[in-house]
């Protein structure tokens, strides 16, 4: 357990950044073992704010506070949006995840992008005329 | 507090440290947790050849490892992949130039099936027939390199750069380049498998296939 080596052990923060939610789960380092994980929906009421900076940030602190108990010093980041035909660039709690973790005083390895991208797949869905 | 507590089972679990197959030294790659040893078996580990090698310049290579063995708290890992990271590849993209990308797979001296994927960007846009060029003579390269080196010698060549740079020094008679790299390799068979498809492949006459 934790207590009996507190040594810094390195984890893998997975951030799926939508525009309708975030999704943080932290990893070890071979990504088979969940460490710790939050979402949107665990800090917020409305559904429409689960993608927000703002909870984002609470979410990347609880969790930090999680996995800082067991024993992990540092992650290495990958951020991925949601990809295949949908929009391919990390939604807003992303960069406010990670702001958030190392205001937490984890160390912040490699930050990867790992948004599936089609090497050309199905026909997107119609533009809804934002 | 309940036997299916996470916490009381994560007690159970232990850490195993993940060790870089001989060729890298056996690096520490990292660490991984689990409550039975059958279940760190097949997991992969991905790291940088910069971590590997202490130097932050080579950070665009990823190279992935897989557990293949396991001691009392250590992991012993095999090489099966390596590749550019995306940004990396994405920044070397430019407008006004081509970018000339091949796809070879190829079998090792030691019975090893390997896929490079070469990739080179022109300086400016170069003509069809450059490019066709140019894509033969990195598969030709990379074919031949192949059919002297075994498995260990091709991925040294490959993550220190050797063969991008041979590739870079022939072609760029054909048209001026850029920049040449293996933007990935991944092994596909070990002997082994390759040895069981053989035996288990049906030879087929011509006269027997219907048109």
């Amino acid at each position: 357990m934790s207590q009996q080596e507190p040594e810094g052990r390195w984890a893998i923060a997975h951030v799926h950044a939508s525009f309708n939610n975030t999704i943080i789960t932290i990893t070890d380092e071979t990504g088979a073992e969940t460490l710790a994980k939050s979402s949107g929906g665990t800090v917020v009421k409305q559904n429409r704010d689960e993608a927000s900076p703002y909870a984002a940030m609470q979410m990347a602190e609880t969790v930090a506070e999680d996995i800082m108990a067991q024993g992990i010093e540092g992650v290495h980041v990958r951020v991925r949006g949601p990809g295949g035909n949908l929009q391919k660039n990390p939604g807003p709690g992303a960069q406010a995840t990670i702001r958030a973790l190392a205001r937490a005083g984890l160390e912040i390895g490699r930050i990867e992008d790992v948004t599936p991208i089609p090497h050309d797949g199905t026909r997107p869905p119609k533009n809804s005329g934002f | 507090m309940s036997e299916r507590s996470v916490s009381r089972r994560r007690q159970e679990k232990r850490w195993y440290t993940v060790l870089a197959p001989e060729q890298f030294d056996r690096a520490e790659l990292g660490e991984t947790v689990a409550d039975e040893t059958e279940k760190v078996y097949g997991r992969t580990i991905e790291t940088t050849l910069g971590e590997l090698q202490g130097d932050a310049g080579e950070n665009s290579t990823k190279l992935t490892f897989r557990i293949n063995d396991v001691g009392s708290d250590a992991a012993y890992t095999e090489f099966v992949q390596q590749e550019l990271t995306r940004d990396y590849l994405r920044s070397l993209v430019r407008r006004g130039s081509s970018k000339i990308a091949a796809y070879v797979t190829v079998l090792t001296t030691d019975d090893y099936r390997v896929q490079v994927q070469p990739v080179a960007f022109t300086t400016k846009k170069a003509d069809r027939s450059q490019e066709h060029a140019i894509r033969k003579l990195m598969i030709e390269l990379v074919e031949e390199a192949a059919t002297e080196r075994t498995f260990e010698d091709l991925v040294d060549s490959v993550t220190e750069g050797r063969l991008s740079s041979a590739i870079y020094g022939e072609a760029k008679t054909i048209y001026p380049l850029r920049r040449v790299e293996i933007q990935k390799l991944r092994l596909e068979a070990r002997p082994e498998e390759v040895a069981e498809e053989e035996e288990t492949s049906v030879d087929v006459d011509d006269a027997d296939v219907e048109v």
